[in-house]
């Protein structure tokens, strides 16, 4: 990305403008982490429920300008982190507030950043009880986000990364469908056991790295063979929960269908992603000896989560299910690109990250508006949409086709890269994995067949279409997919610096030129 | 950049307008397409001119993807044979259009209709033009999805909607495969570049894989035979060939025009087109040209076997298009590709025309009160009054002349055992035999058929001719002449001189002499084939033979397997979809929800048993005991904290806060009033004044405004102090 715009260098401001955007850019995160905070703070004093939605509003609008700032003054040459910040927190343990992003994190706070409103737009009529707290929630989730895809210190990554659970759980709970209690809790539970884990892991790196916290200091290091096996085995659990990988799934089909729309949005679109951010931030530059020793089974898992998944969601009933279901298959392209360790694989499950946030969070919205409309996730509830709602309907399209990756649409990507990465440790796994995407065009068209084509029956017929608000909640994600799959350059220049990076830490110990033939 | 980027650009822009526009162009939304498909199609014959003068042209676009070693551009290559499909789509797909101004009108989505038409040509025009496998392949799929959007065009119909998805998906099956090649051609090469590989192809002759590596045992097949056997699995799903053709029929569901398109210039081309661009690398790979020669011989046979048997007038032309492509296919496999060509376009100009007619003449059984009733109704009456007809008739057993005609006989040797000469030689005649009879039947039923229509209100069977309409007539008149003039201009020497060159001269001149084409003894063959054909249509439909046929009992049955299509959608039902869904649900209801699922909450139950058993082993009192014992201990603690907090703690806190923002607020006053001109600290002040009067609009004031304000003001203070302090 060509830097489009950026405060320092803007001549024709004023000396003191640019004194100031100085010290506005050197805190830039800590202003986009302070930028959610602040804007609970003030949406707790507002009194009238309309103002808190506006406020929320433009409060996340802020972050999403802010990340904009962020990317154009990123240098995409450099290596390593940029816009670090660090200051001392809790020196007798070596606990640092310490944040900084490169081309990884900076994808993924955007994702944060631009869902975020659509949430909030998203829950704007629908949500009518206890707005106050339902919006201090989202933000209080987008604040953590940013924090745990920043956090240069592993304390500060494991708070924040506890904290985004808590918005969650309360928002299937207080908002959720008919089964929200029984969702909320193993959401909880199983969330709390990956923590467990991930607690477990960070010590065990805190521990034999030199008593320290540091990120980036403990991907120097090297640890012996047998620890870096046990630390991997519990992050691999944390994360696979987290992700979620097969046979770990079971939390997310029942939290993303009895969630609020925002509350799968975030789910689906950015929660998932810290587990393979996670695998990305600590496995592969930590501790890789261990990836190399339990890759191949890791790569035969995300396999099966592909075919599972996608099996699963063919089997739907339920519209919320299905794409939950679909997710368990997206994500197993995720960890299949990064345990190819090589730059197309990990690019692509980067960019696949990324695309899933997007077609997903798309979806949920979508699959959310019909809700409002009928209060029914059943397929067999719809059908001959596209005489009602033919808005609506080039929207849920658009989604669907791009969520099974369609060329020109975002995912493909994304899944091209992983498949190409793939392709370089086996072939079979590349051929049953193209199986997955046969599996999601099944599922994404014949749910299309079900609920758009055919003849209405009459309750369908007189919904409304989309209203203004709706459609604004649409837009930028159509928009994105369609920039992404046509014109992925940008977002792939950003990454290219840092997962050239992130290789060279993990190279030490894993050939990257495996035979191409096998 | 090329002028001729434009070829391509200007559907596309087409499509954007169209899609974009809203409800602006309505119905004059074919005011949009036809016009930018026209000037397609013109740009197209300046290409034919600009490339058979100056050669192959190449057109960068932009990089797609950069990642390591995979770098994929966007690149464009016009070269004979490229220009010759352009030729066809463009023109094609113009005739469609302004052929579908008048057929579509009245339909409620009718700008949908055109935009995915627009995209739909848009798709294959670039296709053609591609230079990089991997964008063959997204355009691959895009032509899929403007399918399946076309095919679901009457959204209301449910056999619409599930033809739709039927063809997307037997597509996207076959596409699995073309996919995964893409994928093993970047591993194997190095590269997505088309010209680049097949300038690598020879050297990478001889280089084997193991496809059981990932067993551990092994079973080596070449590399190059895998790749295109691969790619040439795409080509089975996108052509409608044996056994991934059950699609194409169902896809009449569609409106006629785009049947036309699909059958005549896009979509089943790609697959003939895909084979004759890859044939250096084909050439390179023997096991792989028979296996394209066996599966497009048993298409064109099986198809004009199940034409014959057809009542529905569209669903005999899907087959018909069906075994004409199988044979496009076969002459590849053959390594006839400029006949597969020169049948390629022939076909396209004949089918299209058909199709067109066709839809005139269902319109004129339609406009009778019948609705789009598909039926050919046995017919007695036969005058072989149009001599388009006729034209039609020998275009169509033209191409298979060539075939038979002599110097491809030579490239047979590429299947060196007479038993597989002769077999294909007998799928050759056969087809062509076949085809001749289903071709006349088809052609005599349409233009020489007395319609009997029953009157709606009198009840009486009331004769009708097929009327023309008459815009519609032209572009008929137009395809038939431009498929006539084709014919003449493009002499069949001149049309292989002018397509080697792109086949890789270098690689197939020696096996392809040119000259002296038309002279073979062979070509009597095939005109027998087709004149007795004909005969034996002739004397199926005058009566006599039908009945003498029908007497026969494995006659009657082959009819039935035939008419059934030899049960191929009953097959794939059976043994496919259903299996495949029971399992999914058995995965979902067994694995999944008893399965994982249980399993957890066991966990979780086996937690609670273990803490019950704690309790149950441990003192009950101790417990008790305790417990009170840190309640108490809580409780004392929780009323010292609230004595401590509540007496002193809290006081001073609000205390020492109010008075250090006062102390804050003090020194922020200094510190603007200082520094602030006059004139900023007039403006601010006005400011202040004002948002103080708005607030004091506001009744009642609450503790929230107050607060509020000061949030602001804090924000405006921390702002301020930043701009006067650096």
């Amino acid at each position: 990305m060509p830097v489009l715009w950026t405060l320092n260098p803007a001549k024709f401001w004023p000396a003191k403008v640019r004194l100031m955007s100085l010290v506005f850019t050197d805190h830039l995160i800590s202003w986009m982490i302070a930028v959610p905070f602040l804007t609970i703070a003030v949406v707790l004093f507002l009194p009238s429920d309309q103002w808190v939605r506006r406020v929320a509003l433009a409060g996340t609008l802020t972050n999403l300008g802010l990340t904009g700032v962020l990317w154009s003054g990123f240098d995409l040459s450099t290596k390593g982190m940029q816009f670090v910040e660090r200051s001392e927190w809790m020196p007798t343990f070596n606990i640092a507030y310490a944040v900084g992003v490169d081309g990884i994190s900076i994808l993924l706070v955007l994702l944060t950043t631009l869902l975020s409103p659509l949430c909030v737009l998203a829950s704007w009529k629908v949500i009518d009880t206890k707005v106050k707290a339902f919006m201090g929630l989202v933000l209080l989730v987008e604040g953590a986000m940013i924090v745990v895809f920043t956090a240069l210190d592993m304390f500060l990554f494991f708070m924040l990364w506890e904290v985004t659970m808590i918005p969650m759980y309360f928002m299937i709970i207080l908002w959720g469908g008919p089964d929200r209690v029984a969702a909320g809790i193993k959401f909880v539970l199983y969330s709390l056991t990956g923590s467990l884990l991930l607690l477990v892991g960070i010590l065990g790196l805190y521990l034999h790295g030199g008593h320290s916290f540091d990120m980036l200091h403990l991907a120097r290091q090297s640890y012996p063979t047998d620890t870096q096996a046990w630390i991997f085995l519990a992050f691999l659990l944390a994360f696979a929960i987290k992700l979620p990988m097969v046979p770990f799934h079971s939390w997310l089909p029942d939290a993303h269908s009895e969630a609020p729309t925002a509350g799968s949005v975030i789910l689906a679109g950015v929660l998932l992603k810290m587990g393979g951010y996670g695998f990305l931030r600590f496995c592969l530059p930590m501790l890789p000896d261990a990836c190399e020793r339990f890759g191949p089974a890791v790569l035969w898992l995300s396999v099966v989560a592909i075919l599972y998944g996608g099996c699963l969601a063919l089997a739907q009933s339920d519209l919320k299910k299905l794409v939950a279901y679909s997710s368990i298959s997206h994500m197993g392209f995720v960890t299949l690109g990064i345990f190819s360790f090589n730059s197309q694989g990990i690019q692509g499950a980067v960019l696949q990250m990324f695309n899933h946030g997007i077609t997903t969070g798309a979806l949920f919205l979508a699959v959310g508006q019909l809700y409002d409309r009928t209060h029914s996730r059943l397929i067999s509830d719809y059908g001959g949409l596209h005489k009602p709602m033919p808005r609506f309907v080039v929207f849920l399209s658009i989604f669907s086709v791009a969520s099974f990756g369609l060329p020109g649409a975002s995912n493909f990507i994304g899944e091209f890269l992983v498949l190409v990465g793939a392709s370089y440790t086996s072939f079979v796994r590349v051929l049953l994995a193209m199986g997955g995407i046969v599996l999601a065009a099944a599922y994404m068209l014949w749910m299309l067949q079900r609920v758009v084509l055919g003849e209405a029956p009459r309750k369908i017929a007189l919904l409304p279409d989309l209203s203004v608000r709706e459609t604004v909640t649409l837009v930028p994600l159509t928009v994105m997919i369609f920039l992404v799959g046509l014109y992925p350059g940008p977002l792939m220049q950003l990454l290219d610096a840092s997962v050239t990076n992130l290789l060279e830490q993990t190279k030490g110990a894993i050939p990257v030129d495996l035979a191409v033939l096998d | 950049m090329s002028i001729f980027i434009l070829i391509p650009l200007l559907p596309l822009m087409a499509f954007l307008t169209l899609a974009f526009s809203g409800n602006r162009f309505g119905a004059t939304s074919h005011r949009i397409g036809i016009p930018a498909v026209g000037l397609s199609f013109a740009f197209s014959v300046a290409a034919l001119v600009s490339v058979s003068t100056g050669g192959p042209i190449s057109i960068s676009l932009y990089r797609l993807i950069e990642v390591g070693s995979l770098v994929v551009d966007l690149d464009l290559y016009i070269d004979q044979l490229t220009v010759l499909l352009l030729l066809l789509v463009t023109g094609v797909s113009f005739v469609v259009h302004v052929y579908s101004s008048r057929y579509m009108i009245g339909d409620p989505h009718y700008r949908r209709f055109f935009a995915v038409t627009t995209l739909f040509t848009f798709a294959m025009v670039a296709l053609v033009m591609s230079n990089n496998l991997l964008l063959t392949y997204m355009l691959w799929e895009i032509m899929g999805i403007c399918s399946y959007l076309l095919i679901s065009h009457g959204a209301d119909r449910t056999a619409a909607a599930r033809a739709a998805t039927k063809a997307f998906l037997t597509n996207s099956v076959a596409d699995v495969g073309f996919g995964f090649g893409v994928v093993l051609t970047f591993a194997t090469y190095g590269t997505l570049d088309i010209q680049q590989i097949l300038a690598a192809a020879p050297s990478i002759s001889g280089q084997s894989t193991n496809l059981l590596g990932w067993l551990g045992s092994e079973l080596m097949i070449e590399t190059n035979t895998l790749l295109t056997l691969l790619l040439f699995a795409g080509a089975v799903g996108k052509s409608a060939q044996v056994p991934l053709h059950i699609w194409l029929p169902f896809a009449m569901e569609a409106p006629t025009p785009v049947s036309a398109l699909i059958h005549a210039a896009t979509m089943v081309n790609a697959g003939p087109f895909l084979l004759v661009r890859l044939s250096p690398m084909l050439v390179l790979a023997p096991t792989t040209m028979t296996v394209i020669a066996v599966v497009g011989g048993t298409t064109a046979l099986y198809g004009a076997l199940v034409s014959l048997t057809q009542t529905d007038i569209k669903k005999l032309l899907a087959y018909s298009t069906i075994s004409q492509i199988g044979f496009m296919i076969f002459a590849c496999g053959v390594g006839a590709f400029v006949a597969a060509v020169f049948h390629l376009l022939a076909h396209g100009f004949l089918k299209g025309f058909l199709f067109l007619s066709t839809g005139n003449a269902l319109r004129a059984v339609a406009s009778h009160g019948h609705g789009e009733s598909h039926a050919v109704p046995d017919s007695h009456a036969l005058r072989l009054s149009s001599p388009l007809s006729l034209g039609a008739l020998l275009l169509a057993c033209i191409p298979a002349l060539i075939l038979f005609a002599g110097p491809y006989e030579r490239m047979w040797t590429a299947h060196d055992l007479p038993s597989a000469r002769a077999a294909f030689l007998f799928v050759g005649l056969g087809t062509v035999f076949f085809t001749a009879i289903y071709v006349f039947r088809g052609v005599v039923s349409l233009f020489q058929q007395q319609f009997a229509v029953r009157d709606d209100e009198t009840g009486a069977l009331v004769s009708i001719q097929p009327r023309m309409l008459s815009a519609a007539h032209v572009p008929g008149l137009v395809l038939g002449g431009i498929a006539g003039s084709a014919l003449l201009m493009l002499l069949w020497s001149w049309f292989a001189e002018f397509l080697t060159p792109a086949l890789g001269a270098s690689r197939l001149a020696s096996a392809v002499p040119v000259q002296a084409a038309v002279l073979s003894p062979w070509l009597l063959a095939p005109l027998t084939a087709a004149v007795a054909g004909w005969v034996v249509g002739y004397r199926l439909h005058s009566g006599s033979g039908l009945a003498t046929l029908a007497r026969s009992d494995w006659m009657k049955t082959l009819y039935v397997a035939l008419l059934n299509k030899l049960y191929f959608d009953e097959i794939y039902d059976t043994y496919v979809v259903q299996p495949v869904l029971r399992l999914v649900n058995w995965l979902w209801r067994v694995v999944d929800l008893k399965g994982i699922n249980s399993a957890v909450h066991g966990v979780g139950i086996a937690v609670l048993w273990f803490a019950r058993g704690i309790g149950s082993v441990l003192e009950v009192h101790t417990v008790e005991r305790g417990s009170t014992g840190v309640g108490r201990a809580v409780l004392i603690l929780s009323r010292w904290l609230w004595g401590t907090i509540e007496g002193r703690g809290v006081e001073r806190v609000v205390e020492e806060s109010a008075s250090s923002s006062l102390r804050l607020s003090a020194w922020l006053w200094r510190v603007v009033d200082r520094r602030v001109t006059d004139q900023a600290l007039e403006g601010v002040g006005r400011l202040a004044d004002e948002t103080g009067l708005a607030l004091q609009r506001i009744e009642p004031r609450t503790l929230q405004h107050h607060l509020l304000l000061v949030v602001c003001w804090l924000v405006l203070a921390i702002g301020l102090s930043y701009w006067f302090l650096l």
